[in-house]
């Protein structure tokens, strides 16, 4: 699951930064790849979509790298299993 | 002809802390907040972040207008009506034919009749009923509120409204001054309004992640964000002279008007451009810096504003920027976008008049990246010159008013 999960985090944030996913590991800061907070926002919308959460605000303001981010999509999900995880879709994707 | 002094007479005010200017200026000294659960919003059927809003109750559409004509007119534009015609008989002006051609109207909306398009768009996509109510386009529009106004008191001179996010009411009321300093208008109504609680500008905001789940702390360190508002609020401009000629009573002066773009991000705001609209403010006002003692400050709450405006003001007023008293009055009032600024324009035209300064309520921690002082919690009973009050929007747009004590 884990990798499924960071395969997905790292497909979103290409589709959304418009950049090849091999360029994106886990330990890529946000910042080197120039995500501002308009991109934050767009990145957590479509996060919400392709995994079926809701990602309060609180949880944002600490993402630092994309290890991040797939900590916290493994954290929500498993505090709120979503209906059917394996055919969620994404539109980003 | 030179500048002519600009005098406000006149005030009409519509905000969850009440539908008057008694019951808005008790609240706002005593520092209460009129945060509170939402209310009409189904949360069976919708999730949201947040569960708190500044909405205006008690307001009763029907009681302001002519049976049935209240649906023409949405909400947003019903709190201008009011508020225009409140501050209207608070200044005590009779209007000849000629002052009527010479009055201008200019109004402040972010975001205009969202809740009649809303429905429509319902209408359209939800329920299937293929058409949506013929008045949907002159109740969406964002000069609605400016052109009832018109209709309503008979003004027929300049009429428009400017929209610029958080900081439209600030740049309405700065071209109202501008119309009455510069003699192209002999009075001015001028303000502010907005109605936008509805469940797609709520789901819109709660995606801005700027909303606090609880309520909003300005200048805490545990701030969380903002909180939504709505309401109304207009006042009366017209020359000094004339308003000493007729004996009326004189709120304060508008006296300065400060405006930049920050030209860099949406969202995200910097030091210079709300720095350099306070700085053009001061200097149309002929103030020194010295000569503030209060500022109305834009503090949303939000963990990117507060910093932000609190090295602005340092920018702006080196040493003396720790002998201000500086609050965030939407700790009580909300966020009322639109109308922020004509709502925090009557606190600091109140704070003036009366030497009561309200405070920033909800203030809990202080934090280090915001080091000055923020009058928490409790008013402050101080007789200052002359305030600012600062609105700086989305997209970069920063609009800023100087006002100054009027004793007789």
């Amino acid at each position: 699951m884990a990798d499924e999960v960071a395969a997905k985090v790292i497909a979103t944030l290409a589709s959304v930064k418009r950049i090849p996913a091999d360029k994106i590991t886990l330990d890529t800061n946000l910042q080197e790849l120039g995500i501002d907070s308009l991109d934050v926002f767009s990145l957590l919308f479509e996060l919400e979509n392709a995994f079926k959460i809701s990602i309060p605000d609180d949880d944002v303001r600490s993402i630092r790298t994309v290890n991040d981010i797939v900590e916290g999509v493994k954290k929500l999900m498993a505090a709120a299993p979503p209906e059917s995880s394996a055919g969620s879709t994404s539109p980003a994707a | 002809m030179p500048p002519r002094r600009v005098a406000i007479t006149g005030i009409g005010i519509i905000s969850c802390l009440g539908l008057n200017l008694e019951e808005n200026w008790n609240a706002l000294r005593e520092g209460r907040s009129g945060i509170a659960p939402l209310q009409g919003v189904d949360f069976h059927k919708l999730t949201l972040r947040f569960q708190n809003g500044a909405q205006v109750r008690n307001f009763d559409a029907t009681k302001h207008f002519e049976p049935g004509k209240e649906d023409y007119i949405d909400r947003f534009a019903q709190f201008s009506v009011v508020a225009a015609r409140d501050a209207l008989r608070d200044s005590g002006l009779s209007l000849t034919p000629e002052l009527r051609e010479r009055s201008a109207i200019v109004c402040g909306s972010a975001v205009g009749g969202q809740s009649a398009i809303e429905v429509g768009f319902e209408d359209l996509y939800v329920t299937d009923r293929g058409r949506v109510h013929p008045l949907t386009i002159p109740k969406t529009m964002s000069n609605a509120g400016a052109s009832h106004i018109s209709m309503d008191l008979k003004l027929s001179g300049p009429t428009y409204t400017v929209s610029t996010a958080c900081s439209s009411a600030n740049h309405a009321m700065g071209q109202a001054f501008r119309l009455v300093r510069d003699g192209d208008a002999d009075l001015a109504v001028t303000g502010g309004s907005e109605a936008m609680f509805t469940i797609g500008m709520l789901k819109a905001w709660e995606a801005m992640r700027v909303i606090s789940p609880d309520t909003c702390r300005p200048f805490s360190k545990d701030r969380r964000g903002m909180i939504l508002g709505e309401g109304g609020a207009m006042m009366i401009l017209e020359p000094l002279d004339a308003a000493r000629a007729r004996g009326a009573r004189i709120y304060g002066e508008i006296c300065g008007f400060g405006m930049s773009s920050d030209a860099n991000h949406l969202t995200q705001p910097i030091v210079e451009g709300p720095a350099r609209a306070m700085r053009d403010a001061l200097r149309m006002a002929g103030l020194a810096p010295e000569q503030i003692g209060y500022i109305n400050a834009h503090g949303t709450g939000t963990p990117g504003n507060d910093p932000v405006e609190t090295r602005a003001i340092r920018a702006v007023f080196g040493t003396h920027a720790d002998k201000l008293a500086i609050s965030s009055t939407k700790s009580m009032h909300g966020h009322a976008l639109g109308a922020a600024g004509a709502i925090e324009a009557v606190a600091t035209i109140l704070a003036l008049r009366d030497g009561i300064l309200p405070p920033t309520a909800n203030f809990t921690v202080a934090d280090p990246e915001c080091d000055l002082d923020y009058i928490p919690n409790k008013a402050r009973t101080q007789q200052v010159e002359a305030a600012l009050s600062n609105s700086f929007a989305f997209g970069g747009l920063n609009a800023v008013l100087a006002f100054r004590s009027y004793h007789g």
